[in-house]
């Protein structure tokens, strides 16, 4: 963030700065002060939006979270006892917030590695690539709602799908979405389904390996997985990085899966805390703790960035990067 | 020898695919053929994975439930195409400013618009559904709308990226003729920017397209709800455990997923490009 600060941010940034012919730099001031208004006027609807639908509601959030409120009668100042509440007493808040670490913990880097397994697969010459390219990414096209419908089907406790097919192998299915040990992994395999997703942005990334890295290998008589480990992953590592980022933010706003299939049933055992957010604010309207739910998530998904970009150093490989 | 082992290494990557794919695939082979079966099939659960009828007629059938599927559709076709034309001329403008025009402050700005994308959605949900509901607004598509006409960050940063990489010359040709700022904007970079735009409205269509949360906030008249929230109330049934019926549901997932393939599969060059020409690889 640091080089943001400086006046070019990046060479291309800029291309202005180099490219201006000699009259132009020589302009009058005034032509520079219309110029700015011109840039002013250009962005005003940005600015409009960032005041009333950002700024605004963010401070206005920030002094809600302070409040008792219904949002009919006027907001009641409580300090921070909605704080003290969710981290002391709020069970339900503890629930909901263990079972979302859960389902992050386990999604992302199953949905990851599951990703990155595909890729190297694909990545090989072979025939019908395109076609099992395609298989693989149809999912991440289905939209949440329907995902989460499809998988209601599939899940379904006695004739559904995926419970027959365990049949044929003597086993005996749980009811998933309504059992509550099974029902937190019922939701993980349901976005373990979209995972192709990132297989396509891996398969780009390994287009731009240079094959030299694996002919060297090869003479060195270096094994495929060998390669896979010693080439292929510490190249990846940046897009992974950046896989891992977007994938910890998805998994902690977790909300349609749950609201449509579980309502975080059977007994809060799939509560995430998303959902548990819209359930206090616009179903029991209390507008005033809701808030703080969210200034507490934003905290949490804040630190957990924090975190991957502090240990990134430890793993993530930049080729231009130079380590002292 | 060494060939053997490539024969094996690609026999074990052909094995590995077809059992991944097959995984991946086989609920959307499961739609297709529940979204084909009758009404007996589905409430006895006799349905298989290669469909062995062909009820064509649920594509009809889904139009006459209780539930007023054909507006869930025309909804949704609404909010997703005005909120992308918003998107892409606010974001276009804006864009555009922060590529070409020169002003103090502006880096700043910019840095606050990439700040902007690090806040989620649920922070400020509160207070602006509070806001849209001093204004009337709800129950009406305005607020999953209005708000795309403003921008938004990400597309800014990438449209952005694209005019700092166009050429500057006809800019400076259209300045010398006396074409204002608005008219090369508007003559010279929009046409321009053209492979940006869709991939902005592909994004904007296909996330609005898909949304669920805000309708569901804003929205509580049936006939005026998306097909995203709409599609839902279709397995809700007369009495609690009986099954819903799933081949109807199944269309309404067709409905659903279907125009979201179709526009990624046209769609999906600029996307490329667009991901490519911007640097910003791995952003949706």
């Amino acid at each position: 963030m640091t080089t943001l600060q400086q006046k070019t941010p990046v060479p291309a940034a800029e291309p202005k700065q180099g490219a201006i012919p000699p009259k132009l730099k020589a302009r009058p001031s005034s032509m520079r002060r219309k110029e700015a208004r011109f840039f002013w006027l250009f962005i005003s609807p940005w600015i409009i939006g960032f005041v009333v639908f950002l700024l605004g509601p963010m401070l206005a959030s920030v002094y809600l979270s302070f409040t008792d409120w219904d949002s009919f009668t006027d907001p009641n100042w409580v300090g921070v006892a909605n704080y003290v509440r969710l981290l002391t007493e709020d069970e339900v808040f503890h629930k909901s917030l263990w079972n979302t670490f859960y389902f992050a913990f386990f999604s992302v880097p199953l949905g990851m590695a599951i990703a990155l397994w595909l890729a190297a697969l694909l990545n090989k010459k072979m025939r019908a690539r395109k076609i099992f390219r395609t298989l693989v990414y149809l999912p991440h096209l289905v939209p949440i709602v329907a995902v989460a419908l499809i998988f209601q089907m599939i899940l379904a406790p006695d004739a559904g799908p995926l419970n027959r097919v365990l049949a044929v192998f003597g086993i005996d299915g749980p009811a998933w979405l309504f059992d509550s040990e099974w029902v937190k992994p019922a939701i993980i395999l349901l976005s373990l389904w979209q995972a192709g997703g990132a297989t396509v942005l891996l398969l780009a990334g390994m287009k731009g390996i240079p094959q030299e890295f694996y002919e060297a290998a090869e003479i060195d008589g270096a094994s495929s997985v060998r390669q896979f480990w010693s080439i292929t992953f510490p190249q990846l590592t940046p897009i992974i990085f950046f896989n891992l980022i977007m994938g910890i933010i998805g998994a902690f706003q977790v909300f349609a899966q749950v609201y449509i299939l579980t309502q975080g049933g059977p007994d809060n055992a799939s509560q995430m805390v998303v959902p548990l957010l819209f359930s206090e604010a616009f179903r029991n309207y209390h507008m005033g703790y809701a808030s703080a739910i969210s200034w507490l998530l934003f905290l949490i998904v804040m630190a957990l960035t924090v975190v991957a970009f502090v240990t990134s150093r430890k793993w993530v490989f930049y080729e231009t990067e130079v380590k002292n | 020898m060494a060939e053997l082992k490539v024969y094996k290494s690609t026999a074990f990557t052909y094995a590995g695919l077809l059992i991944a794919s097959s995984i991946f695939f086989a609920p959307l082979v499961f739609v297709v053929s529940i979204a084909l079966s009758s009404d007996q099939t589905v409430s006895t659960g006799s349905f298989s994975l290669i469909p062995t009828e062909f009820r064509w007629d649920n594509f009809v059938r889904i139009f006459q439930t209780q539930q007023p599927v054909g507006n869930f559709v025309l909804n949704s076709v609404i909010i997703s195409v005005l909120s992308a034309v918003g998107q892409v001329f606010s974001s276009a403008l804006v864009g555009y400013a922060f590529a070409r025009l020169r002003a103090r402050g502006k880096n700043i700005t910019f840095m606050i618009v990439l700040a902007t994308m690090m806040i989620p959605a649920q922070i400020t949900m509160i207070p602006q559904f509070i806001l849209f509901k001093e204004l009337g607004w709800i129950n009406t598509f305005l607020p999953l709308i209005i708000p795309n006409f403003f921008g938004n960050a990400y597309n800014i940063f990438l449209i952005r990226q694209f005019v700092t990489r166009l050429p500057l010359e006809m800019d400076e040709a259209a300045m010398v003729d006396g074409l204002g700022y608005f008219g090369i904007f508007r003559r010279i970079v929009l046409p321009m920017m053209t492979p940006v735009l869709i991939a902005i409205a592909i994004f904007t269509l296909t996330w609005t397209w898909g949304d669920f949360m805000g309708p569901l906030i804003y929205l509580n008249e049936d006939t005026k709800m998306p097909l995203a929230l709409g599609v839902q109330l279709l397995t809700s049934t007369s009495q609690e455990l009986q099954t819903p019926p799933w081949n109807l549901v199944m269309v309404g997932t067709v409905f659903l997923s279907l125009p979201m393939i179709i526009i990624y599969y046209f769609g999906q060059k600029y996307m490329y490009e667009m991901n490519l020409s911007t640097g910003s690889a791995g952003v949706k």
